[in-house]
């Protein structure tokens, strides 16, 4: 694994990006800063870093346009530092294609987590969804020609719905899907504010999948924002 | 004027203006019989042309006083009285001669039309003071409504301001503690040293421990500002006023701004032979700082910054302090002053400085005010910069104890 990773931070707090520089540097990944959304975005086309974390309240362009602009251009990985009351910028730019959030203040450590697990989700091999047929994730494995699944060795039972929705928890892995973004791809534009839909079928899943369904380790809530699926070692 | 009395007041109305209407039928068919009656005991004295003028005042008074309907009886009594004691043949209703008859219709109908015009100016007096009435009605009600409201409005935003208030400050506080808490952790991360490979070289590991430093200092500088901001709003801002000379407060000031002027070049103007004036030297220096410090903050290095003191006729003293930076743009020149206003950030003047509490002018305001002076935001010379400027009383030498207490303060002593 390439340790020389490029990671651009965008923040206007200088005291902050003094200090993920240094942090970030000592584990070994290659850092720039910017200050503002703009000066971010032209470092972006300027250095093509591999992955992007970026402040969301800043002057000029802030992070939700940063954002919005990257996803434009490209699939780059997007970390948000959010801080509490934020909660509806963070969402919206969840929503306009961010990766994961960070709420400050945080220890270099959940940083560094999301940092690792954002970088190895966008080097995976690109799969090809149309051709594919076998879906292998931590514990989980889905034929998805005969749509049968597997957890832990053990075959489960899904309904169609179900089953979707599994297959698009497993393609995004470690990634924080929002309500709406959930809804949209299984449900369509529609029914993006009909949340108890989700609820339901998130119990449903539960209860066939996790061992513990009051301590759920697959499908994690990411309150007030959505789930984030992790599919065990 | 539309005029919606309740059903109660119409009905107590009614009843009023109807006693009044049987008052005056009764009152027009008393006067005239009186005034006939005093006619015929003047007896010889009067001529016809004397009661028809007196019997008239009388429809006149009652027209005035009860209206159409009362004139209209007292008119025709008047006639019948006149007919029946004045013309001859007398005691009867007859009339013997033909002028007669001219007389008692020229009197029927000067009596009925003036009784009917002058009721009728009654009406319209009345009607006009009714509507006078019931407009200074409605306004007062359109005044009491439009109070109620502006209350409401008000209190919303305070509301408002005050959730914009704590937005200001937890921002204020989290960012300082966000920056020390990632430096402690990876500080914490290179002793730990667990699985991944953290490589902190000295400069690094020094590096953190400052940012720790600097933003603890952050930390404490900005909730000192809370503490002096919110004794200034509660009143508890207390002014130790001595007679002091503006060049001493300048300097004290100057020396403290020193580390942050290094690079800058500092311009003291200072007019002879100024008056000293009675302030609290430590307060006035402390606002004489902050100007200091935001001008050096906000303008370019090597740039002059320029102290002016000055007379502003007998009783005022003049101070600015004078940049050459970017400026403040004229919308913003009242809200700098506003507490955590910043208008590098608030105000989209984008800016790669530090920034401060936001507090700074805040308190300078507060401080000011406290000494009856002024404060306020002009563009530097030849338009550029920003100039900082403010007034202070020089003074009254008989003020004796100028301490201001508040309730609080005088409790706990």
């Amino acid at each position: 694994m390439s340790d020389q990773s490029r990671i651009l931070v965008v923040d206007d707090e200088p005291q902050l990006t003094r200090v993920l520089r240094t942090g970030l540097k000592s584990h070994g990944y290659d850092v720039r800063a910017a200050a503002d959304g703009l000066a971010g975005f032209e470092a972006f086309t300027d250095w093509h870093p591999d992955l992007v974390i970026t402040d969301l309240a800043m002057p000029n362009v802030d992070g939700l346009e940063l954002t919005r602009r990257l996803r434009a251009i490209s699939q780059v990985p997007i970390i948000v530092l959010s801080a509490k009351g934020e909660e509806k910028t963070k969402v919206e730019a969840l929503d306009l294609g961010a990766d994961d959030f960070v709420t400050k203040p945080f220890g270099i450590d959940e940083l560094l987590a999301r940092v690792r697990a954002s970088l190895r989700r966008a080097k995976a091999p690109a799969t090809n969804e149309t051709t594919q047929t076998i879906l292998e994730a931590g514990d989980f494995h889905v034929d998805l020609e005969t749509r049968e699944v597997t957890v832990r060795g053990k075959p489960v039972h899904l309904t169609p719905k179900e089953f979707d929705l599994l297959v698009y928890f497993i393609r995004h892995s470690g990634k924080v899907l929002t309500h709406r973004t959930l809804l949209a791809a299984l449900w369509g534009g529609n029914y993006v504010e009909q949340n108890e839909y989700l609820r339901v079928f998130v119990g449903n899943l539960r209860r066939k999948l996790e061992p513990e369904v009051a301590t759920p380790r697959y499908i994690l809530t990411e309150p007030w924002i959505g789930y984030r699926f992790d599919p065990g070692v | 004027m539309l005029f919606v009395p309740s059903c109660g007041t119409m009905f107590h109305m009614q009843r009023s203006m109807l006693d009044q209407k049987w008052a005056g039928y009764f009152v027009a068919a008393l006067s005239v019989g009186a005034t006939t009656l005093v006619l015929k005991v003047l007896g010889g004295h009067v001529n016809a042309a004397t009661v028809s003028l007196a019997l008239l005042l009388n429809v006149l008074f009652i027209a005035t006083r009860w209206g159409s309907w009362p004139a209209l009886l007292a008119s025709i009594l008047a006639m019948l009285c006149f007919n029946f004691f004045f013309l001859p043949p007398f005691k009867t209703f007859n009339i013997a001669a033909t002028d007669n008859w001219i007389a008692l219709v020229a009197f029927l109908v000067t009596a009925v039309t003036a009784g009917q015009l002058s009721a009728r100016a009654k009406k319209r007096a009345e009607e006009a003071e009714l509507g006078k009435r019931e407009i200074e009605r409605l306004y007062a009600e359109l005044r009491d409504a439009f109070e109620r409201a502006s209350h409401a409005e008000a209190l919303r935003q305070s509301e408002k301001l005050k959730s914009a208030l704590l937005d200001a400050v937890t921002h204020d506080l989290r960012t300082p503690l966000t920056s020390i808490k990632a430096s402690i952790t990876t500080l914490l991360d290179e002793v730990r040293a667990n699985e991944a490979p953290v490589t902190l070289d000295a400069e690094s590991k020094v590096e953190m421990m400052e940012v720790i430093d600097e933003e603890s200092d952050r930390l404490s500088r900005f909730i000192n500002g809370l503490i002096e901001l919110a004794r200034i709003e509660a009143g508890e801002l207390q002014l130790r006023r001595r007679w002091g000379a503006v060049e001493e407060i300048i300097s004290t000031a100057l020396d403290r701004a020193k580390p942050i002027t290094r690079q800058h070049h500092v311009e003291l103007d200072i007019e002879k032979e100024l008056p000293g004036v009675r302030v609290d030297e430590r307060a006035v220096s402390e606002v004489v700082y902050t100007l200091i410090d935001n001008a050096a903050k906000y303008s370019a290095k090597g740039s002059t910054i320029r102290i002016i003191a000055r007379h502003a006729g007998d009783e005022l003293i003049r101070m600015s302090v004078e940049d050459e930076g970017r400026g403040i743009p004229t919308q913003f020149r009242d809200r700098v002053f506003d507490k955590f206003f910043r208008a590098t950030r608030d105000g989209d003047v984008s800016t790669q400085e530090p920034s401060g509490t936001g507090m700074g002018l805040a308190i300078a305001k507060g401080i000011i005010e406290a000494h009856d002076g002024k404060i306020w935001i002009e563009s530097g010379a030849a338009g550029k910069g920003t100039r900082v400027v403010f007034t202070l009383p020089i003074g009254d030498e008989e003020i004796v104890e100028d301490v201001r207490y508040s309730a609080a303060a005088v409790e706990k002593q």
